[in-house]
């Protein structure tokens, strides 16, 4: 079939287009920046040896880790409401969702960090008389966090990539923009080539920065 | 004399498996007494029971005077928040040496000092070059310690443990995983420890060294100090047979004194 490719209205609508990226970049940043840090207290708890953390922190890691992101999403949006005593919009049910799915992503990237640290560096902070705050601090995360950053920075990859599906619940992200814009111009082929345009030139430069940094970090160690 | 470590009936059991069946052992102050024992007769255990890496399971450890742990009912319990200031008062060397790849050798040095004792900076800075110098590196100080040689880091372990200035020094099996060629310049460190007074509780296989520098020599056995003495008496005149075994094992091949000059 043939088609003429004709982008004229993609570019009249780049303010809206613009909205949705900039959404997109807010959605994706609040719930990497969240999800990194309930991560760590989530890590921590599994990492404890007491039940009453490690259990309930498995079962939140294990839940969100074996479904799909998609459903957590509609979940808080379509179901949460009903027993939740708060309005929730798309936002928010959006945020939710992936937020609390990087965490729990996040907590398992923090766990595999801390326990790659070889236990003889646990031994010789204690033996220097530090307790298990400073050993943590001092010793054991700053060689665990160098491990770790390239495991965060493909979830900040794939985090970026999973905000399109904030669309099926309206989100104005970009790709909810797009399909907005698409049913209005009838230009599906053209709008959705331009964000998958606009995603790659995102994603791609971070993309590869990790595997720099990877292939840096191996030539390291 | 004040004893700086008092040993009563230590007892350490790993679930099933008993590793330490009664230990007595006191430490004096500037003694070196040196450990020696087949693998699995508890003698790493018994070190690390000491600084209380292991938490013991019976028995009762007094160091310069204070009995450590709490008796509530028959038993001895222990509080980390008791344990983890005392460990700051006995160093420790480890076989693997340990060492913080984050940081420089001098960074090593000073973290106990800094984190722990809260010196200030110039005293920090002090001790790291004091006990940098004392184990000869001085000149690797700004070095990470993957670029130092297994010897040098074992030294620079050796230099971390001293920056605290502990009461007690304990060496498990110090240069068991260096080169041949490297244990000679970690053991000289060890003897000039030895002979500036520091207390010493050493477990090593380098029956020489124990010869040499030991003011008491320990064997231990399946948990127990089959014999003990001077090193004159254990090592060359042994009377138990389990003794004599590991002796025997040790030296079956052995070079006349070697001609060097």
């Amino acid at each position: 079939m043939e088609h003429n490719w004709d982008f004229s209205a993609v570019f009249a609508n780049k303010q809206l287009l613009l909205i949705g990226l900039q959404n997109t970049i807010v959605l994706g940043a609040l719930c990497l920046c969240l999800g990194l840090f309930f991560g760590l207290f989530v890590g921590a708890a599994r990492y404890s040896r007491m039940r009453a953390f490690n259990w309930p922190a498995t079962a939140f890691v294990e839940v969100f880790r074996n479904t799909p992101v998609l459903v957590q999403i509609m979940w808080f949006f379509f179901a949460f409401p009903i027993i939740s005593p708060f309005e929730i919009n798309a936002f928010t049910a959006a945020a939710l969702g992936l937020t609390l799915n990087t965490t729990a992503f996040s907590s398992e990237i923090y766990r595999a960090g801390i326990q790659s640290i070889h236990k003889g560096q646990w031994e010789a902070a204690k033996a220097i008389g530090m307790g298990y705050v400073q050993q943590m601090r001092r010793i054991i995360l700053p060689q665990a966090i160098k491990r770790m950053i390239p495991a965060f920075m493909n979830r900040a990859v794939e985090l970026m990539k999973m905000t399109s599906l904030a669309s099926v619940i309206a989100y104005g992200e970009l790709m909810h923009q797009a399909k907005t814009i698409s049913t209005i111009e009838f230009n599906p082929i053209e709008m959705y080539t331009a964000v998958a345009i606009i995603f790659f030139i995102m994603i791609y430069p971070a993309a590869m920065l990790v595997q720099r940094f990877e292939e840096q970090l191996r030539a390291r160690e | 004399m004040t004893e700086v470590l008092k040993i009563e009936s230590l007892r350490k059991s790993f679930s099933e498996l008993e590793v330490l069946r009664g230990i007595d052992l006191s430490l004096r102050k500037s003694e070196t007494v040196v450990v020696l024992g087949a693998s699995g007769s508890g003698k790493s255990t018994l070190l690390r029971c000491v600084n209380f890496m292991e938490i013991p399971s019976g028995g009762r450890i007094t160091l310069q005077g204070t009995p450590i742990g709490r008796e509530v009912k028959g038993a001895i319990a222990y509080d980390e928040r008791e344990l983890t200031p005392l460990r700051a008062r006995v160093g420790m060397v480890f076989q693997h040496f340990n060492l913080f790849p984050h940081m420089t050798a001098r960074q090593n040095v000073m973290e106990g000092p800094k984190t722990v004792l809260g010196l200030d900076a110039a005293e920090c800075s002090r001790r790291a070059d004091k006990y940098l110098e004392k184990v000869g590196l001085g000149w690797k100080a700004d070095e990470y310690p993957a670029q130092l040689s297994g010897g040098q880091q074992q030294r620079i372990a050796i230099a971390r443990a001293l920056a605290m200035e502990p009461d007690l020094m304990l060496f498990d099996e110090a240069t068991s995983a260096l080169d041949p060629e490297l244990v000679g310049e970690v053991l000289e460190t060890m003897k000039e420890l030895a002979e500036e007074g520091m207390t010493m509780l050493i477990v090593t296989h380098e029956l020489g060294f124990a010869y040499t520098v030991a003011d008491r020599v320990l064997f231990l056995s399946e948990g127990k100090i089959l014999e003990q003495g001077d090193p004159e008496t254990v090592l060359i005149h042994p009377k138990e047979e389990g003794t004599k075994n590991f002796l025997r094992g040790h030296g079956s091949f052995r070079l006349p004194e070697p001609q060097l000059d």
